[in-house]
């Protein structure tokens, strides 16, 4: 039909887009609630039995608008992308049909305009080897969050141990999934300042690569593709490995060892039977300076019992963008020096991303500190440099 | 079972597998597939005839005419298949749900409004066609699956050369075009929702020639869960490539019934 085929060239007013994140929901409790979220109060929740028909059928796209705000002043605006992987299929078998979502969801931020993108989850896990498998970017660049992720960790270990008067120079260091991306920077940032570092994963090669690598700056290592070697030597203990579910056990682990669980999805199975050990989320940061999502996600796409609480993934792409630093900053796998993680850090806590308060799965781990208890849902705004204080440290048993 | 000294054949003349067995014993499903898409079928051709009456320009009366046809012709292929396999395919354009798809086409046709038409054959009844007569393709033994691929296909081009006009229609005002396709989406979406939800909840579609035939889908390797996924898959990628906002498309979905 010949109808007017005319005027293509004719635009919409363009959005300026400084970011998007690009992620997925860790379980099908979360993708629940995305859903009941854009259906609306007005409507019956989807049972989960259609949630579960229908949510893989959904093409990756923009989920909500997300506005951040600086401490430094300025601000930003983004867009969440969410690639819609069901939860029961991060495992390794849908490892092509996961990058085929991934790289849809790369086309609709390219598509938006953003001008960095964060990979969040598996997303950074399945691309972080594999960036040439992106679009065409044309003025998008892509960062995998790593560095970020591997500085909230460190702090992480670093603050729980100083608050629990634990002698981080006298600890035996566990990282399991030591090869990837965020287990290797770990290494060697905390290499330097522990005694002796155990290092597991799943590929022998990679394991010695690194080992010996750690080794060269004098560091005593021990490595093991067998998980159950090492647990009842450790102290401290980091979960980086890239698991489909929370499935992890860490059998005869020391009663006192300090457990860092960064993994998303959750690395420690809820039977993980950690007695007596001490768990902590890592990888986390907050933004003092305010976030809101459009429409309103709030406690939804960042679950966790403190507001404002994001994945360090994707707060990077955030301080980037706060920064005006567009650029790749993680790039690849095994770049992440302790060199970088400093120079990322600096950036965001420039803007007021900082370290969260920790939690499990339990809840808090901290009380909340004057700011946060008093602030409006998704908008907060501090009441003076404020630092949360920790009250206690949750034994689990 | 087979016996010394018998050759049997395992490909047809046009070189497709034959599962004999799946077509005899599961003919009353294919039966009400492919009673429901000639009945799709036969709409579509009523849509497009309706709308050649309100073409001006004498080109466009003759290619609404001539997609007319090829509807028609898509609706005898599956009658065909039917056939082939033993059975009588009905057809009901008045059944509950096809009704209403025609009306809310109708009701474009009276406002003379030839993108709102396109909207709702186009991007809304063949992104339903051609999602499920590709998955449909997928599991049908010899002609019948080719017959089915063929056509989605076909309906495939359909929406290619509507999207260009629709593009052009939205570059003109974004925030009309949106709300006409979400009034439209209310309309015929919602009707084509529970058609495809997994169980029919408002009584019998008056289309199967027995009880409903979604709890058999299993049997030929289909589910009805599967054919509602595809379908709005299906449809959200057009409004995708129509430059809707992803976010706002994502929404309108899930407020679906189901």
């Amino acid at each position: 039909m010949g109808y007017a085929v005319a005027n293509l060239a004719r635009r919409e007013p363009a959005i300026e887009v400084d970011f998007a994140l690009i992620g997925h929901q860790e379980s099908w409790r979360a993708a629940a609630d995305v859903l009941a979220v854009l259906r609306g109060g007005e409507l019956t929740a989807l049972p989960d039995d259609e949630i579960k028909d229908i949510l893989p059928w959904i093409p990756p796209r923009t989920v909500c608008h997300v506005d951040i705000e600086s401490m430094a002043g300025g601000n930003a605006r983004g867009l969440y992308i969410d690639c819609f992987i069901p939860p029961d299929r991060l495992e390794a078998a849908y490892v092509h049909e996961n990058l085929a979502r991934v790289r849809a969801a790369a086309s609709c931020a390219i598509k938006s305009g953003a001008k960095i993108v964060s990979l969040g989850g598996f997303s950074s896990i399945l691309i972080e080897g594999n960036f040439d498998q992106l679009p065409e970017k044309r003025n998008t660049v892509f960062t995998t969050g790593n560095t970020l992720t591997v500085g909230f960790i460190v702090q992480g270990i670093k603050k729980m141990c100083a608050l629990e008067e634990r002698n981080l120079r006298n600890a035996t260091l566990l990282i399991i999934g030591a090869t990837g991306d965020v287990g290797s920077g770990c290494a060697r940032c905390l290499a330097p300042v522990v005694k002796r570092v155990l290092l597991n994963a799943r590929n022998i090669e990679r394991l010695r690569r690194l080992a010996t690598e750690l080794e060269a700056e004098g560091v005593e290592v021990e490595l093991s593709t067998d998980l159950q070697r090492f647990p009842t030597q450790a102290d401290i203990v980091i979960c980086a490995a890239s698991l489909g579910r929370p499935s992890l056990l860490l059998n005869r682990i020391a009663p006192h060892a300090l457990v860092c669980d960064a993994g998303y999805p959750k690395n420690l199975s809820p039977n993980a039977g950690l007695f007596g050990a001490t768990v902590f989320f890592g990888g986390l940061g907050q933004i003092a300076g305010g976030l809101r999502f459009t429409p309103d996600f709030f406690g939804i796409l960042n679950r966790h019992p403190f507001p404002n609480v994001v994945h360090g993934c994707l707060l990077e792409g955030m301080a980037l963008a706060l920064e005006g630093r567009f650029e790749p900053f993680s790039k690849g796998r095994g770049f992440i020096t302790p060199k970088r993680v400093a120079e990322i850090e600096t950036i965001a806590a420039r803007h007021g991303i900082h370290l969260a308060p920790f939690a499990n799965a339990d809840g808090p781990l901290e009380r909340q500190s004057e700011y946060q208890t008093q602030s409006s849902r998704g908008w907060v705004r501090p009441r003076g440099g404020s630092e949360s204080a920790l009250v206690t440290s949750v034994r689990e048993g | 079972m087979k016996t010394e000294g018998q050759i049997e054949p395992v490909m047809d003349l046009n070189g497709s597998p034959i599962d004999r067995s799946s077509l005899s014993c599961h003919a009353p499903i294919w039966q009400d597939i492919l009673a429901q898409a000639v009945t799709g079928e036969q709409l579509a051709a009523m849509n497009y005839t309706s709308l050649s009456e309100i073409c001006d320009d004498p080109a466009e009366v003759a290619d609404a005419l001539e997609h007319a046809e090829g509807e028609r012709g898509h609706a005898a292929s599956f009658a065909a298949e039917g056939r082939k396999i033993g059975v009588d395919v009905d057809n009901n354009v008045d059944a509950r749900h096809w009704r209403r798809l025609r009306e809310a086409f109708l009701g474009c046709i009276a406002e003379r409004d030839f993108i709102g038409c396109l909207i709702v054959q186009e991007i809304m009844l063949e992104s339903f066609a051609v999602a499920s007569y590709a998955r449909v393709a997928k599991v049908a033994p010899g002609s019948l699956g080719e017959t089915f691929a063929r056509i989605a296909e076909e309906e495939e081009q359909h929406v290619d050369h509507a999207m260009a006009i629709l593009r052009a229609e939205r570059a003109l005002d974004p925030e009309r075009f949106d709300d006409k396709v979400y009034r439209l989406h209310l309309d015929v979406m919602t009707t084509l929702a529970k058609m495809l939800a997994k169980e029919c909840k408002d009584g019998h579609c008056e289309v199967c020639h027995a009880s409903c035939v979604k709890p058999s889908l299993v049997d030929v390797s289909l589910s009805a869960a599967e054919l509602r996924g595809a379908s709005l898959e299906q449809y959200l990628k057009a409004l995708d490539m129509l430059g809707l906002p992803g976010e706002v498309t994502l929404q309108w979905v899930t407020q679906l019934p189901i």
